[in-house]
């Protein structure tokens, strides 16, 4: 089946200053799947994760050549709007970072600064949202409470309620886990193999075991490049490359 | 053994020299909050914050409609006053701000007709008297004037003899500090209104939009510069531009009130853009991330996420503003001027209560008692100012800590 | 093949050029906050350079080695003569300072070794909260004390010597009333350069058997010179730029170079807030002058003293 690319990356190279951080990464993501970036520490893949939204544009050394093109649009196009970029293509952290305001407010934070003022408009918005992440009814009845009284999990599931409620395309994740305890990393897992359903997911683990879980594709980064990329079940059974092997081995990262 | 001894003296000595240098600061605290006191408690009164500071004459009759009549009153006067059931006033010698004696108005019936009396002169026409007014003297048709020299016992026997009276001339009670007051609250609502967009507005950009380079770092230096110099600098500075600047600007003929707050706005602007970015900075990166993530416009950022969260810090630098333009008085010289006025206009001269304190005290006599009260008042509203700096401070970090 | 809808990314064009109008607005105010010190540097020099290279209507230029050396403030009528000098102010400042200096470093270095070592944590943070006290009272209240209480003490301890002064007003009332100013300032940088001493330091010198005094003087202090000196260099700034609570103790004087402690005497800043009639011509340009040099003094000590803190701080290093 032929499924169709959402982002198509070609000879991306991304430099911080002088120092080059990605070299010559090609890769094609597909719709609704799930495709898990691994590797070792400060292989890249976070900051390949943060150009695909252009949250790189807040470091100032940072710059690039190569194309990431959403659909049919060069992203870092002088006509790309970075602002309507960021509502398609929306990002989890790795630390659940909610605003120091109600559930409510979280959540309906994204629609209001796109204009829409109407409450019951929001409400549903907010209600939906929080539905889509399995959160709404452990908060229904405290929706005008703080967020930041929400356990690690819960936060982090309203990180992610609030980025869905902009109704994105793609939903990056940074490690979105690795701040969680177990319990709650499988029920974000879960959440995020329902969600793709819906969305194109886009996840980066320093978990090898969370992307043989749930990822379609996974890709492997080292010191910058991408040596391997292809079905998850095929990456991690007969990996083509001896590097892919080693890291999957466990012999080093 | 003369070595133990002799380490034993130096020890001795050196512990006394400091706990002596220690006394010294709570001696001198303590010596300064009581001499005020002191000296100026005496004279703190709700008339002194609403009265003028200048005393009036004014030369009356009675309207049309008021005679005199009889009026009992049931107060006994035992302080030396007299009392007129004609005219329902009661007055008494007293000794008055420059050592002679005049004659005092000690009580006034609510019913007497010298509540309603008509200016013989110019300006507001119609006139009362009050307690505390000076009574200079009252003219009268068929009887020669009583004047105050002659003592309160005399007035009031002409005075009760007499159906009618042709003037009297009085004089209202000075001494009172609104019009001071009044100068400093124009003073500190206006600065603050030139201050905290300006001062805010750089210490968001410094913080959230500029690029940590050359240029800023210069601008900031340039910024922490101002606080090195002198106070009277700035006064010399408001002096020459902007007092020039608002007579051009407006009907002012002189330095005013608004010259002042400019003045003081450039005092001001490296205290209130530190505290701005220090509580700027303090906002975790996370928030500004998430909420560019989530397709806000920087501005949005900035105003939705950024800046409700440093309000904390925001109101502890406009208490310390507000601190600060209390307490000066060397720029506010210059600027605003050292004449003593009880009608404040912003664009004329008046002091604050700060220079109101330097101008009695340069004056001949100097009023040391006027200007402790004034000093009793700013040091208890300074005293407010700095506990709820502290109390604010403190919520400050208590939010961080359950943040993190 | 499905048919697959490419989604149009929405133009934000109000909110770009509503991001770029706020950052411009913001960059004004900055620029504005940042010009500001050009602004005060600017009218001082421009006005206060005045006197010297023009005719001041018609009274002639001031010269400028008879203004910084000469010893009368003005002879002849105001308006009518051009023979300013500040000399005999300027040596009158610059012992003023020293000297407030002089009485208040010694005090203010002790208390904040009291607070930061010795004292009790309770009497520390009372004693602590003095200090803040006395650094929140504006300059004029000094002032007022110093016209009530220091001129008192003056006046009976120079009668007590021998000496008639002039109701107090005197160069020491100066002094005095500079030094409590002072001692708040020195006292709490200075606690912030004690308290960061290494304790390592410390229990080195107290194992090497020396008693706590000891380390706390020939240890602690020294090792905290640096912030101790930098306490010294802002008191004697802010000595030097005080005004109104001087002028209230210091008694006016108009000429005559004097070191007599007990004599009248005037400093910059207070002959700068004399009897100014006008608001043109010399006798007013003159004060920026005045200003002009103030701030040449300030800078100046600023720079001979960050000269000796560096000198002083190498010796340690070696």
């Amino acid at each position: 089946m032929n499924d169709s690319i959402v982002f198509n990356v070609k000879n991306l190279n991304l430099f911080y200053g002088e120092k080059q951080a990605l070299k010559n990464i090609e890769i094609p993501i597909y719709k609704n799947q799930i495709t898990a970036l691994i590797g070792p520490s400060g292989c890249g893949k976070s900051t390949f994760l943060r150009a695909l939204n252009r949250m790189n544009d807040l470091i100032d050394e940072c710059h690039l050549d190569g194309k990431i093109n959403y659909y049919d649009q060069d992203i870092y196009d002088q006509t790309m709007d970075v602002i309507g970029l960021r509502t398609h293509v929306g990002m989890v952290f790795q630390k659940p970072n909610p605003f120091p305001m109600s559930i409510f407010d979280n959540i309906a934070y994204g629609p209001r600064c796109q204009g829409i003022k109407d409450k019951q408009k929001l409400k549903e918005i907010v209600d939906e949202a929080l539905k889509q992440a399995a959160l709404y009814d452990e908060v229904k009845d405290r929706l005008k409470e703080s967020a930041l009284s929400l356990s690690g999990g819960q936060q982090q599931r309203l990180c992610i309620a609030r980025t869905i409620a902009m109704k994105p395309d793609v939903i990056l994740m940074d490690e979105p886990t690795s701040a969680l305890d177990p319990v709650a990393t499988l029920k974000i897992e879960d959440l995020v193999v329902e969600l793709k359903k819906n969305y194109t997911i886009i996840i980066v683990t320093h978990n090898m075991q969370q992307a043989a879980r749930i990822a379609d594709k996974t890709a492997f980064f080292l010191m910058g490049e991408l040596i391997e990329y292809g079905d998850t079940s095929t990456l991690f059974s007969t990996p083509q490359y001896k590097k892919t092997e080693d890291y999957i081995t466990g012999r080093f990262g | 053994m003369s070595m133990l001894n002799k380490r034993k003296v130096y020890d001795i000595t050196m512990q006394s020299l400091t706990y002596l240098s220690s006394i010294v600061s709570i001696v001198v605290l303590l010596a300064i909050v009581f001499f005020v006191f002191q000296k100026g408690y005496r004279l703190i009164s709700w008339d002194l914050i609403t009265h003028n500071y200048q005393s009036v004459t004014y030369t009356a009759d009675l309207k049309e409609d008021q005679e005199s009549g009889t009026f009992i009153s049931t107060k006994t006067f035992d302080d030396g006053s007299f009392y007129s059931t004609k005219w329902g006033i009661a007055i008494k010698d007293d000794e008055n701000l420059i050592g002679g004696t005049s004659v005092f108005i000690t009580y006034v019936h609510p019913d007497s007709p010298l509540n309603a009396l008509n200016n013989k002169g110019v300006g507001i026409e119609d006139l009362s008297v009050d307690v505390d007014y000076q009574i200079i003297r009252v003219a009268f048709d068929g009887a020669s004037s009583a004047l105050a020299i002659h003592g309160a016992e005399h007035m009031i026997e002409v005075w009760d003899s007499q159906d009618s009276f042709r003037e009297l001339e009085f004089s209202t009670t000075g001494g009172g500090i609104r019009g001071s007051i009044i100068t400093t609250l124009y003073l500190i609502v206006l600065t603050l209104i030139f201050a905290l967009p300006i001062g805010v507005g750089a210490a968001i950009y410094l913080t959230e939009y500029a690029k940590n380079n050359r240029f800023t770092r210069f601008l900031r230096q340039m910024i922490e510069t101002l606080t090195g110099i002198p106070s009277i600098i700035y006064g010399l500075m408001g002096l020459a531009v902007f007092v020039p600047l608002t007579i051009r600007l407006t009907d002012a003929t002189g330095a005013n009130i608004i010259s002042g707050a400019l003045t003081l706005t450039v005092i001001l602007l490296p205290v209130i853009i530190r505290t701005t970015e220090e509580s700027l900075k303090v906002v975790p990166d996370d928030y500004r991330y998430a909420s560019l993530a989530l397709g806000a416009s920087q501005t949005q950022t900035t105003f939705k996420v950024v800046l409700p969260n440093a309000t904390a810090g925001i109101l502890t630098a406009t208490l310390l503003a507000i601190g600060r333009i209390i307490g000066e008085s060397a720029a506010l010289v210059f600027a605003i001027g050292t004449a003593v006025k009880d009608d404040i206009r912003l664009t004329e001269k008046s002091t604050s209560l700060a220079v109101h304190i330097w101008s009695m005290m340069t004056d001949e006599p100097a009023n040391i008692e006027l200007s402790s009260t004034i000093a009793l008042i700013i040091l208890a509203i300074v005293l407010v100012l700095n506990i709820s700096i502290k109390l604010l401070s403190k919520r400050m970090l208590r939010k961080q800590g359950v943040k993190k | 093949m499905q048919h697959v809808e490419i989604p149009v990314i929405k133009q934000h064009k109000e909110k770009r050029i509503k991001d770029r109008f706020v950052k411009i607005i913001l960059l004004s105010f900055t620029l504005l906050s940042s010009s500001f010190i050009f602004i005060v540097a600017g009218t001082i020099l421009v006005k206060g350079v005045t006197p010297f290279i023009t005719n001041n209507n018609g009274l002639g230029s001031v010269s400028f080695i008879p203004f910084l050396t000469g010893d009368t403030w003005l002879i002849g009528e105001s308006f009518h003569s051009n023979l300013y000098s500040i000399g005999f102010i300027i040596a009158s400042t610059l012992m003023i300072a020293l000297l407030s200096l002089v009485v208040s470093f010694p005090i203010g270095v002790l208390t904040a070794l009291f607070i930061a070592k010795v004292a009790p944590k309770k009497l520390a943070n009372i004693l602590r909260t003095v200090i803040e006290l006395l650094a929140s009272i504006p300059s004029i209240i000094y002032g007022l004390f110093g016209a009530g209480i220091i001129l008192n003490l003056v006046y009976n301890f120079s009668a007590a010597i021998g000496y008639q002064s002039k109701g107090g007003n005197s160069m020491l009332a100066s002094i005095l009333v500079l030094a409590i100013m002072t001692i708040p300032t020195i006292t709490s940088i200075s606690e912030v350069a004690i308290r960061s001493v290494d304790k390592n330091l410390e229990e080195g010198s107290l194992a090497l058997g020396a008693s706590k005094t000891q380390t706390h003087f020939k240890v602690v202090l020294f090792a905290a010179k640096s912030g101790i000196f930098t306490s010294a260099i802002l008191g004697i700034g802010r000595a030097l730029g005080e005004a109104t609570a001087v002028s209230l103790v210091a008694g006016g004087r108009r000429s005559g170079y004097s070191f007599d402690l007990l004599d009248t005497t005037s400093t910059l800043t207070t002959i700068m807030l004399e009897g100014m009639k006008e608001t043109i011509g010399l006798d007013y340009d003159i004060r920026f002058s005045v200003g002009i040099v103030l701030i040449v003094v300030i800078i100046l000590t600023n720079i001979i003293l960050n000269f000796v803190k560096r000198k002083v701080g190498n010796v340690n290093v070696k």
